[in-house]
């Protein structure tokens, strides 16, 4: 019997190469670095969704590490001359090294009582950030160096697809390990789980740092790719629009957070303002209230999210027909 | 001064040191001679950090049965130790040399925390029925701010005053709806996950709210005329601003409403039946469900009211809430989650925080910047000491 | 799992696909037809270039419009306030061009971004404008953090930006062909107000200020020219935007001893009212003591709203005093008043005449070409809403070593008058000149608080 190719495998060959060339349907600079914001957002969703979704641990603080990244990154850059490369270790670890001290001091802390310390936490960096403008430059920001001179935006577009494949497929495996299990079980039950034997400390924090780590890696490479880092990146806005892609896409699925904040990302970009026959409309803030509004009903009816129901249902289709040509295979043997 | 700086950094750094011995070395002490360690740490942590081995020596060696006193009195030391610390290292500054003045920005900060009182006292209600911390709370009070803006605009003889009311019932006629729609399947064991959901949702809704506001109403700056035409009036060493002082009585008035409500009707006897045991309410015939609408009804009614009481006192724009929402969780976890005289406390000891921190801090040109800073850092601090709050019960 | 990850990888493909085939902004009008093509330059590495050339619209019927970008603040944490007088004053005058007969016969056409305020926003949106919409300048902007970030990506693609909110000295100074600039520079602000206190004899000040690029930037440039004027300065106080309650920190003011003779306030937008409000409540400016200077945000009708006990509060005013409007002024602060119901602010006067310096430039030029629209704009000449416009240092006429660099491509003439209210809820029209003294309406520098002139 002749095993069968996979379809699944040749799909993912077609597409890898019609990502890798993309850019060239692209053209211009500025539509590839809105592709490339989506990815950065999406790697922010889908690990605030290994954080909240998998974990259970409520934080607000995603934004201020990835500032943290950044900011580390950026005055080392500004300050000792340090490479972009070096910056970005650092920037890494240093958001690494916070998320470690925020785990370890949140592990007593409830749902509700982490977001509001997270979001305390946020508020003071960024506060922070602003008043100490003699080493931080305030709101003008603190400038960094492209990754590597001459970088084009199509060279930016390929270092933000590899960064979420990489994050994305790591994300994956710890969610599919015996890590993943545990963190899982904790969030039903802590006691339970920490009965059954699982470092519930240890894995708690180490969740938190390891989602720290991504974000900071992310915000270091991005802003180098951006140029500038400023303190209104750890706005509460950015830190509400993050979480609501995360929920639109599914909270509980790390690949429906990544593809929500990509669509709404492209979508909030691409609805500004709309010609339409003449009639011009202006969406401005509205678009925020409908982006409210489809968070509220996503919640209350649609708890997985907008996107990954669909996609469930896509792969139990495409199981459902394996399954029934399989029930029919041993019936053709027969005949 | 003439002390050395050698003898400072010492001076600076022997109090943390101590105080970390102090926390983690007399709970040990207790649990070994059999004894209750409850508040051993604490104790500890100020103990070490005020007189070092000088007070932790004597403690180790008498284990005194730590009441309530013990922890009171040795706070108090440490504040006083850290005032002396603070004079000696700033001698110059207005908060060593200069009675009045402490006495101006106490005075400053109590109003305030009135004020701020109001909004937290409603965030706590909706979290001891509920057991729900509202993350829309800001854009209530925000709401609460316009609509009495707008009906000035018609009624534009009026005092301000009239706006509250009016402001209350429409924020309590929002909160309701909202609870109907998208907080009472929660309780109903619809939604699973509900903790995660309801932080969600009410942060959702709250997003709505702000930049619906925004898109309606434009981001040019709206306030009502003052309830008082006066600029400020001196009382003996103090200056005090008429407008504000309206607005805490208002705050007072309706604390103080809310607290008999409570105690003495039979809604509130519903409500705190509720809050404590929403089964054994249900059996004695109080209907779990239309109490918690109630209950988020009454706190955002308590947030519009409060918003409709500041709009004469200071300029609205649509995103005012998130300040005030920040402010009021923090009041709150101060307070004791649920516990609303908890959260009058909050609300004067956040007044005092700000107000204080702003005029002492040594470096004028950023004490006022990091004027909402401060709260929070007595926030993170109290979270992670004791995440009941200052007022809250032990779990 | 890998299933979906392989999901992903085709959703993002599609998606790419998408953006890659529709315009963010669809046009209604023909497009204008944008030339791409890609060179491989070769060095050592081979490093791949992409190259988009805006077509250059000779031939007539190509481009059937001539479009330029306006940048400004629409949404937090920008000043809405100011983007949106800034995108009405701009739409104005591209609609008195038109009727005027367009320019190079085809009608101009503004697309306004939204910057929001944030540095890397004006970076993405300048992009989009220049590359999708295929403008052919850009014009305005009201934060200098953003026009920073503006101005790099004008440099880049060699497209002229013209400034018409953007204060920082920095903006200019980088000396690059493609920015110019009508509004003053901060140090022009300052160098005038420094004169006023020194003038009506103030010994001592103190400045509050926002903790921003403007504030952070206002309090270096007042300090420098009030210490040059003999006055004392006090440590700035810096204020987070968003703070409602001032009054600790005033009280730190109100505990001076002697008290300041002037408190210069350098907050934007309606942080300010509370500050100034809380500062008349409190008796503390302006007085007869003090002397109180408002941010030229007082000139909005807010400003009573906020401030009702207000009069003699001084401001600083960019542009021209009412009294001296022209024919221009007039005719813009007509429909801005029908419109906002409240004088045109400096912001929306510059706007306008952004427009029409673009106009002018590109009709001088003959052509919407970069280099010779460049060359257009420093030759200008031309009397509008704000006076008459031209730029001194230019191309052929370099900066000398003795004038500051952001004179570069910097008009040298814009009015700085300080203004004074005397009774409550004066319009700025109504309110005294005050300095300098060409200007002057009630013949003093300083009405005394509690008196009328």
């Amino acid at each position: 019997m002749m095993r069968r190719i996979d379809r699944r495998w040749v799909a993912t060959g077609i597409l890898v190469v019609l990502l890798l060339v993309a850019p060239s349907f692209l053209k211009s600079s500025y539509r590839l670095s809105v592709v490339t914001g989506g990815f950065f957002y999406a790697i922010l969703a889908a690990s605030w969704a290994l954080l909240s979704g998998l974990a259970g641990q409520f934080s607000f603080a995603h934004m201020a590490l990835t500032g943290i990244g950044a900011y580390t990154a950026a005055l080392l850059g500004r300050d000792l001359g340090t490479s972009p490369v070096t910056g970005i270790i650092v920037g890494t670890l240093m958001a690494g090294l916070v998320g470690l001290i925020i785990g370890t001091l949140c592990l007593r802390l409830r749902a509700a009582y982490l977001a509001l310390f997270t979001i305390a936490f946020s508020e003071i960096l960024r506060i922070a950030l602003l008043t100490e403008f003699q080493y931080t430059e305030g709101s003008n920001g603190v400038q960094l160096a492209s990754l590597y001179p001459g970088i084009t935006a199509r060279g930016e577009y390929y270092v933000m697809l590899a960064l979420l494949m990489g994050t994305l497929g790591l994300m994956y495996w710890l969610a599919g390990s015996r890590f993943g299990l545990f963190v899982r079980a904790m969030r039903e039950d802590e006691e339970a789980a920490a009965a059954m034997g699982v470092n519930v400390v240890r894995y708690k924090v180490l969740v938190f740092v390891i989602t720290s780590l991504i974000v900071g890696l992310c915000g270091s490479v991005f802003y180098h790719q951006v140029g500038i880092i400023t303190p209104n990146t750890m706005q509460l806005l950015q830190m509400a629009l993050v979480i609501a892609y995360a929920v639109i896409g599914g909270i509980e699925s790390l690949f429906g957070a990544a593809l929500g904040a990509f669509l709404s990302r492209i979508g909030l970009e691409m609805l500004r303002e709309i010609n339409i026959l003449g009639l011009h409309i202006k969406f401005g803030a509205w678009r925020y209230a409908a982006f409210g509004l489809l968070l509220m009903f996503t919640l209350r009816f649609a708890q997985n999210g907008l996107l990954y129901p669909i996609i469930n249902r896509f792969f139990q289709q495409q199981v459902r027909e394996e399954t029934v040509a399989k029930r029919k295979e041993p019936a053709e043997v027969q005949a | 001064m003439g002390l050395h700086p050698t003898v400072i950094v010492w001076g600076l750094l022997a109090g943390p040191i101590w105080g970390l011995i102090g926390a983690w070395g007399l709970p040990r002490v207790y649990r070994q001679k059999g004894l209750g360690a409850s508040g051993a740490g604490t104790v500890g942590a100020l103990a070490g950090f005020v007189a070092g081995p000088l007070l932790l020596a004597p403690l180790w060696y008498f284990t005194p049965e730590l009441t309530r006193r013990w922890s009171v009195g040795v706070a108090a030391l440490a504040a006083l130790e850290l005032y002396t610390l603070f004079a000696i290292l700033y001698p110059d500054n207005l908060c060593v040399t200069n009675r009045d003045y402490v006495l101006n920005q106490v005075a400053s900060g109590l109003t305030i925390g009135f004020i701020y009182a109001l909004m937290a006292v409603g965030l706590t209600l909706i979290y001891s029925v509920q057991g729900v911390i509202s993350f829309a709370h800001g854009q209530f009070y925000m709401v609460g701010g316009y609509v009495s803006y707008y009906l000035l605009q018609l009624l534009t003889d009026f005092n301000p005053i009239i706006g509250v009311p009016v402001a209350g019932l429409a924020t309590l006629i929002i909160g309701m709806a909202f609870e109907r729609t998208f907080l009472r399947p929660m309780h109903l064991g619809q939604i699973e996950r509900a903790g995660e959901y309801a932080i969600l949702v009410t942060f959702g809704f709250g997003f709505f709210l702000e930049y619906t506001t925004l898109a309606a109403v434009g981001p040019f700056s709206q306030k009502t005329g003052p309830f008082i035409n006066a600029g400020s009036f001196v009382l003996g060493p103090l200056r005090l601003l008429p407008n504000r002082l309206v607005a805490a009585a208002v705050g007072i008035g309706l604390i103080l409403a809310l607290l008999y409500l409570i105690r003495y009707t039979w809604l509130g006897k519903g409500l705190r039946a509720v809050s404590q045991d929403k089964q054994a309410a249900a059996v004695s015939g109080v209907n779990p469900l239309t109490m918690n609408t109630l209950a988020f009804g009454i706190g955002t009614m308590l947030a519009g009211m409060s918003g409709a009481t500041l709009i004469p006192v200071f300029t609205w724009v649509p995103w005012v809430g998130a300040t005030a929402a920040v402010r009021s969780f923090v009041i709150i976890v101060l307070g004791g989650l649920g516990a609303i005289p908890g959260a009058l406390f909050g609300g004067l000891i956040i007044g005092l925080v700000q107000a204080l921190g702003a005029g002492c801090y040594p470096d004028p040109s950023k004490g006022a910047a990091y004027k909402e800073a401060f709260g929070l850092v007595i926030f993170a601090l109290v979270l992670l000491w004791r995440p009941t709050g200052l007022f809250g019960r032990e779990q | 799992m890998r299933q979906k990850i392989q999901l992903f990888v085709l959703l993002i493909a599609v998606l790419t696909i998408t953006v890659a085939c529709s315009q963010p902004t669809p046009q209604v009008v023909e497009k204008e037809k944008i030339v791409e093509q890609t060179v491989v330059v070769e060095k050592e590495v081979e490093v791949e270039k992409e190259v988009v050339v805006t077509a250059t619209p000779a031939p007539a019927g190509e481009a059937a419009t001539i479009r330029i970008g306006g940048l400004g603040p629409l949404s937090a944490p920008g000043t809405v306030v100011g983007g949106i007088a800034m995108q009405f004053a701009m739409n104005l005058a591209v609609q008195d061009i038109n009727e005027a007969g367009g320019v190079l016969g085809k009608p101009m056409e503004l697309i306004f971004a939204d910057t929001e305020g944030l540095p890397e926003r004006g970076t993405s949106v300048a992009e989009r404008l220049i590359q999708e919409n295929g403008v052919v300048a850009l014009a305005g902007e009201y934060h200098s953090a953003v026009g920073r970030t503006i101005a790099e990506v004008a440099h880049e693609e060699h497209i002229p930006v013209l400034f018409s909110e953007t204060w920082g000295d920095f903006i200019t100074e980088t000396g690059y062909p493609e920015v110019f600039r009508i509004a003053p520079a901060s140090t022009m602000v300052s160098k005038v107000t420094a004169e006023w206190l020194a003038a009506i004899d103030v010994e001592t000040a103190v400045i509050i200020a926002e903790n921003t690029d403007f504030g952070i930037g206002a309090v270096e440039s007042d300090t420098k020219f009030m210490e040059e004027a003999g006055i004392t300065v006090a440590e700035p106080i810096f204020v987070e935007l968003g703070t409602q309650d001032f009054q600790p920190i005033l009280a730190r003011i109100q505990a001076m001893d002697p008290l300041p003779d002037a408190i210069r306030m350098n907050v934007t937008g309606e942080n300010s009212y509370n500050v100034e409000r809380q500062m008349t409540d409190l008796g503390l400016a302006p007085t007869e003591e003090t002397v109180g200077i408002a941010n030229q945000v007082a000139i909005q009708s807010e400003f009573w709203e906020s401030v009702p006990n207000g009069e003699h509060w001084t401001f600083t005013l960019v542009g021209l005093p009412p009294s001296l409007y022209n024919e221009t002024t007039e005719r813009v602060a007509t429909a801005y008043r029908g419109q906002f119901d409240t004088q045109p602010p400096s912001y929306a006067l510059e706007a306008y005449d952004t427009m029409w310096i673009l106009a002018d430039a590109i009709e001088r030029a003959g052509t919407t070409e970069p280099d010779a629209l460049i060359k257009a704009i420093e030759e200008t000449d031309i009397d509008l809403a704000q006076g008459r416009y031209y730029f001194e240092y230019t191309s052929d006429n370099p900066v000398p070593d003795d004038v500051p660099a952001f004179m570069w491509h910097q008009w040298p003439d814009p009015a700085v008058l300080m203004l004074q209210y005397f009774e409550k809820n004066q319009g700025p029209a109504d309110a005294a000149v005050i300095w300098p003294p060409t200007y002057q309406t009630h013949g003093t520098s300083y009405i005394t608080p509690g008196t009328t002139p």
